[in-house]
């Protein structure tokens, strides 16, 4: 099989196991709320909206045909009616995902620019005090709860010295007429700093240790012995050859990275009241809206799967000596 | 018996790798150093949990009290200051002269400044309370326990007055030097005549607890079961037309007095008994509260006060409740020239205090002991986290052993089902459970264990991949033993070792899973977890300047994690054998495996 079979494959792969989650998900939110008419009549829809709300999602037929309208609706980017909002989930949901984005992107990209560095640092002195020292630290990081960290540098940078806003994306009431005008502007970079370092120094930990790691690995590998044979400095070996392979399960642990960020750090956008999925999924369970928190969920789980793929496919083609098969033995 | 013997022996000869499996990585943990502090912290931590009750200073639950001498300033127009703190006792009395001040409290206290000056405090002994005090130009007197009654001499010293009885003296009331008058328990009155204190028959047993006069020759003095007696002449008399009700046989504390017409006494379950200047009456509020002062500021503007902080207003008409300054217990009011305290606070909520010797962590903002919340959390902590962690390696290793052995389309199948975890991000799946079900620690635990096996499943798969390959297994599949045989005597020695280092792996993701799922308000509000300390600290919002009600949940959180990850990384060495020496002497590794702790 070649290479673009086992995309092919992969790819195929995530849609089922898409479909599955899909599936699971249903039934266990039919588990929770048998009767979903119920919940919008209590949420004080009008009868027509009711109507219209259980005629749409076919809320009164046999559980397997809802099944399929719910996947139908699903395929179609319906995503149903926020209890809450009063108003379709999609386009609320596309927001909040742009603004999660914008906080776990940039954090992301700090943690695997700076952890690396670290990692290679550490590998080189390994056996020494500092790697003692940074091993010691790089764990701290990880085990240091990341809500915890916000709340400390809230404390510390937006109480005690008062220099940086602690709460939200952009300074209440500001206007913007696209995602883009949103973040374009100091203001936003000003209320990104603290959630962002907050993230930043939490995910700094793992490529650091990952990158040392697989740095010890690849000394222990012949061709280095070789390098070293042909009398190459200490420091060109290090970064133009052992580093240069020990980057590509950081590459990789990027990519894992950025899809659980996007549902992993809810407690970071609540903490920062940072307007995103999280904390949109946060409020919706607290209000019980449900279509809400479904589709919340099923973002974060489709985000999940497509960077765990994409992981895949960038380890197969970063590494000349894997050799991309169909998954048969 | 030489036969089961040797079933016996059989029997240990199976046990002891498994034995030697689970002693190995106890050894690795204590010849690496990291592992060594972890090892350490972690035990810490265990007999932490194990003592909370005995480490708790306090009940975390109680509401920890505090007791403060304080006296609430107002004025004529009915302005009332903030509360100014005298001193560390309950104050049982002020009294308000023209040049001084006077205040009473527990154990001794007497506090007295000039108007507007600095109080000073005198201690006389620890035993007796103070019940009474009264001032007259610069004649001050003080009354209290067993019969006991002060007067400032000019030295400035207290000398005490002989008195006779050795009932507690409720209150007094002055007139001059030469005269003044003392209520006490079982019904003393006694008269002061500038040289002794000579005892009136008052005709009841009952205690009396305040009197007032308008004149001389006019008094009430009230006290419990509703006594009410008026003073007029040198006579006593119970009031003719007194009405009786449930409400007249309460225990009335106070009385005030305004002119002939005008009286006013409060007492216990807000009971108010207006004097019209024939009749007493009950009167309704609409407070609850027990009544321990009433004063007159003017014929049309009473003020009563009570427990919890509760001031009414009355016009004459209408009583008005008004809105509450602070929580605390006031025990008395008192008005004269042109100024007024309300006093004598009693225990109050210890709220939001900064950490201390009686509370080491300071107190949330219902006075709760945050040191003994964050010594029970620890239990929380390793409970989920050791639960978690042995359910997560149950599935894990059951999964991971199954689809390594059998290999095929067993395989295949749990492993896409381990794809499928991957797929379910962890904490919107347990915030998915709390939705659905009820918010609990099993909750909690579910979710981490329903989820968190995945990486486990595919090391051990990894690992038992390898070992169905070795010759000791092939040997015993000839010999005819079953799957099952091969896999609990053969293969789960071997993959121990692995096993104990995901427990450690899993623990330590399991206990920062709680802290955060409760941190989100999603763990059982009833328990106490580091988690919930945060998040009841972050609800309060008061988290923003009581550092000390976040950083030490937040400390044992990474601590206790940091002690696990050292753990887990000195066990490392079992799935990577490269790690054990140093850069020189790096062995060759038996097979080269690429098992990097997945995050979760």
């Amino acid at each position: 099989m070649g290479k673009g079979q086992y995309i092919a494959k992969r790819l195929i792969q995530l849609v089922i196991t898409f479909l599955i989650i899909l599936t699971i998900l249903f039934f266990l939110f039919r588990l929770a709320l048998p009767d979903p008419t119920a919940a919008l009549v209590m949420d004080g829809l009008s009868a027509e909206e009711q109507a219209m709300v259980r005629e749409r999602f076919g809320l009164d037929r046999p559980l397997v045909e809802q099944y399929f309208i719910y996947l139908r609706n699903f395929m179609q980017g319906e995503f149903g009616l926020s209890f809450h909002y009063k108003s379709a989930v999609f386009p609320i949901l596309m927001e909040k995902l742009f603004n999660t984005l914008a906080l776990m992107l940039p954090a992301i990209f700090i943690s695997y620019l700076i952890g690396p560095l670290l990692g290679v640092l550490l590998s080189w002195k390994r056996g020494s005090n500092t790697e003692f020292a940074g091993i010691i630290g790089g764990l701290t990081l990880r085990s240091a709860p990341v809500f915890w960290t916000g709340m400390i540098f809230i404390m510390i940078f937006g109480i005690r010295m008062g220099i940086l806003p602690t709460s939200g994306m952009r300074t209440l009431p500001y206007e913007a007429t696209s995602n883009l005008d949103k973040i374009m502007t100091l203001d936003y970079l000003r209320h990104l700093i603290l959630p962002m370092f907050t993230i930043a120094i939490y995910y700094l930990g793992l490529p650091m240790l990952i990158m040392r790691n697989t740095m010890l690995e690849i000394m222990g590998e012949d061709f280095i012995e070789l390098c070293q044979a042909k009398g190459l400095s200490e420091r060109k070996i290090m970064y133009k050859h052992v580093a240069r392979n020990a980057l590509l399960p950081v590459v990789t642990q990027a990519a894992i990275t950025i899809g659980l960020a996007v549902g992993g750090q809810v407690v970071v956008e609540v903490v920062f009241s940072w307007p995103g999925l999280g904390r949109e999924m946060i409020q919706a369970v607290r209000t019980s809206d449900f279509p809400m928190a479904q589709s919340a969920f099923m973002m974060m789980a489709g985000l999940v799967l497509v960077m765990n793929t994409v992981a895949d496919l960038l380890y197969g083609y970063l590494d000349p000596r894997v050799v991309l098969k169909g998954g048969d033995k | 018996m030489a036969k089961e013997r040797k079933g016996l022996k059989e029997r240990i000869k199976y046990f002891k790798p498994m034995l030697m499996n689970i002693i190995e990585p106890f050894k690795i943990i204590v010849k690496d150093p990291l592992g060594r502090i972890g090892a350490v912290i972690l035990s810490i931590i265990i007999l932490i949990a194990i003592f909370a009750p005995v480490l708790a200073t306090h009940n975390p639950n109680l509401m920890n009290e505090r007791i403060e001498g304080s006296i609430i300033p107002f004025d004529e127009d009915g302005n009332w200051s903030s509360y100014q703190i005298i001193g560390e006792r309950p104050l049982n009395e002020v009294a308000v002269g023209q040049e001084y001040e006077l205040a009473v409290a527990d154990h001794g206290f007497i506090y007295e400044r000039e108007v507007d000056g600095d109080w000073i405090e005198y201690e006389l002994g620890q035993e007796v309370n103070f019940l009474a005090a009264a001032v007259y130009q610069d004649f001050k007197l003080v009354g209290g326990e067993n019969g006991l009654i002060l007067f400032q001499n000019e030295a400035g010293n207290w000398e005490q007055l002989e008195t006779p009885t050795d009932d507690n003296i409720n209150d007094l009331y002055v007139f001059s030097a030469d005269s003044a008058y003392a209520i006490g328990d079982n019904g003393i009155i006694l008269s002061w005549d500038g040289q002794d204190w000579s005892q009136i028959d008052s005709g009841t047993q009952r205690h009396l607890r305040e009197i007032s006069f308008i004149s001389s020759d006019d008094g009430i003095i009230v006290g419990d079961r509703g006594t009410i007696i008026h003073y007029r002449d040198g006579e006593f008399q119970e009031p003719a037309f007194r009405s009786f009700t449930d409400a007249t046989f309460r225990d009335l504390l106070a009385v005030s007095y305004y002119n002939e017409n005008q009286a006013i006494a409060v007492g216990e379950r807000a009971t108010i008994m207006v004097y019209d200047g024939e009749e007493w009456y009950t009167d309704d509020s609409g407070a609850s509260r027990s009544l321990n002062g009433v004063i007159h500021i003017s014929e049309d503007e009473v003020y009563a006060i009570g427990l919890r902080g509760t001031i009414l207003r009355y016009d004459g008409e209408n009583w008005e409740t008004i809105d509450r300054i602070t929580r605390r217990d006031y025990r008395g009011i008192t008005y004269s020239h042109n100024r007024g305290y309300i006093y004598g606070v009693e225990p109050y909520v210890n709220e939001l205090a900064a950490p201390s010797g009686d509370h080491f962590f300071g107190t949330t903002h219902l006075g709760r002991d945050i040191w003994s919340q964050v010594m029970y959390g620890t239990r929380t902590a390793l409970m989920v986290g050791i639960i978690a962690a042995l359910v997560v390696n149950l599935i894990g290793a059951t999964v991971g052993m199954i689809a390594g052995y059998y290999r095929g389309n067993i395989d295949n199948a749990l492993m896409r089902i381990v794809d499928i975890m991957y797929g379910l991000p962890l904490e919107p799946f347990a915030i998915i459970l709390v939705l659905i079900f009820e918010p609990s620690l099993w909750i909690i635990i579910m979710a981490i264990g329903l989820l968190t096996w995945r990486t486990n499943a595919r090391i051990i798969r990894s690992q038992v991949l390898s070992l169905v390959e070795r010759p000791f297994i092939k040997a015993a599949r000839v010999a005819g033993a079953s799957d099952l045989r091969i896999m609990l005597i053969h293969i789960t020695p071997n993959i121990l070792p692995l096993a104990f280092l995901q427990l450690a792996v899993a623990m330590g993701y399991a206990i920062t899973a709680e802290a955060t799922l409760s941190f989100l308000g999603l763990g059982p509000p009833q328990i106490y977890s580091w988690g919930t300390i945060l998040h009841s600290a972050r609800l309060s919002g008061a988290w923003r300047t009581a550092w000390w009600w976040v950083i030490p949940p937040g400390i044992f959180i990474s601590v206790t994690v940091v002690s696990v990850f050292l753990i887990s990384r000195s066990l490392e060495v079992l799935t990577n054998p490269r790690l054990r020496g140093g850069r020189d002497n790096a062995p060759e590794p038996e097979e080269p495996k690429n098992v990097l702790p997945n995050e979760q």
